[in-house]
Order: C-alpha cells, then structure tokens, then sequence
C-alpha cells in the first residue's frame, strides 16, 4: 500500500522521499487521504492544487507568495506552517478568477478550525475539498 | 485461607483488572503515536511540498507566476 502511495504523489520540496521513512510528519493512511483529496479537488476543479506542510521565513504571507511564483497561473497553494501556526492560500491570475478571496477565506476558516484541534490532515483534506467546491468544475 | 491466597484474592485480582482497565485505555497510543500534532508543540519536520497525481493534469511544472489572492488565517 504504501508503495502505491509513493507512486501518486509528488513531492516537490527538500524533504526526503517515500512513506516509510520516520522522518514523515504523517502516517501512510494520512498520506493516502492526503493524495485522494490532492488528486480529486484538482480532477473535479481543473485547477492544480498543492500542499506546503513546513516552516515559512517571516512574513509568512510572502514567503508563501514567493512558493507560489514556483508554480503555474492556474494554481492554488496552501501553505501550512504548523509551528508558526499560520496558514495560507495562494491563487494565482487563472485560479483566482475561478476562486475569489471570499472563497479562500471561508476555506481558510474551516481549516483553521480543524488545526486548532490538531487535526492536520483533516483541516488540509476540507479546505482542499472546500476550495474544490467553490471552483466549480473545470 | 493461607496468607498468599488471601494477597492474591485481595491484591492480585484487583491489580489485574486495574491493569486490564489501563491497558484498554491507554494500551494503544502507548504503542503507537503517528507522529501527533498538537497546537503548540513543536514542528522539527523537514519542510514537504505536496503536489497532485501528476498524470491527472499536466502537473504543476516549476513554471514562474506570480500571487494573485488568497486568504490566510491563524490559529
């Protein structure tokens, strides 16, 4: 299984790959519903979603702005600094016609409702499905 | 009664069940703890960048954009 986790999905940043290493913040059945929701929001919305789990340099909201010129026009980013305890969601000049700041923000609310209680993966899972929603399909 | 009896009926039995009791409540987070989050505790993770099935779009190549909107939110 997780195997197969590692061949859907992508990891762009410094950290090592693969499940298994101990190093991960996340299990491989966390990993999984990470991926399905990845995959899925981005399927159903057209838009290509990512997901920043890490330490953002202060400003955080232009260290995550700066992720995001990594990226093309028509993608969303969210950005999760669990020590700094801030998120962020990026769109870009395609993406944010489809996704407008009011969107974002009441996405933004309900994750930040889910890390207060420490759940990590459930609050990235339903602002990504929120944020799905809100951009209709492609 | 002999006097090892008597512990193991009044000490013994009520220990076990005691333990019993933890073990069921405890037992498995004691084994197993995936890496919890809580607010406030530290993050020593290295920083990870999660991106989509890349099959399932043509991928969100390293391209050059720049920020548009968004939101942001703390907790």
């Amino acid at each position: 299984m997780s195997g197969e986790v590692a061949t859907t999905r992508t990891i762009l940043g410094s950290g090592p790959k693969g499940t298994e290493d101990p190093t991960s913040p996340f299990s491989a059945s966390q990993l999984t519903r990470l991926d399905e929701a990845l995959t899925l929001s981005s399927l159903e919305s057209g838009l290509p979603f990512s997901v920043y789990i890490g330490d953002l340099a202060v400003p955080t909201r232009g260290s995550a702005e700066e992720l995001f010129t990594r990226l093309t026009d028509d993608s969303v980013l969210l950005a999760v600094s669990p020590a700094q305890r801030s998120l962020h969601i990026v769109t870009g000049p395609k993406s944010a016609l489809r996704l407008p700041n009011r969107t974002c923000a009441l996405a933004a609310l309900a994750m930040r409702a889910s890390f207060a209680n420490g759940d990590l993966v459930g609050g990235i899972v339903n602002g990504l499905r929120m944020l799905a929603d809100g951009a209709g399909h492609a | 009664m002999s006097i090892v009896q008597t512990l193991l009926v009044f000490v013994g039995i009520p220990a076990l069940v005691f333990l019993l009791l933890a073990a069921a409540v405890f037992g498995k987070s004691m084994v197993r703890q995936p890496n919890r989050y809580r607010p406030g505790k530290a993050w020593d993770f290295a920083p990870r960048w999660y991106v989509a099935h890349p099959e399932v779009l043509n991928g969100p190549a390293i391209g050059s954009t720049t920020a548009q909107g968004g939101a942001s939110g703390e907790w």
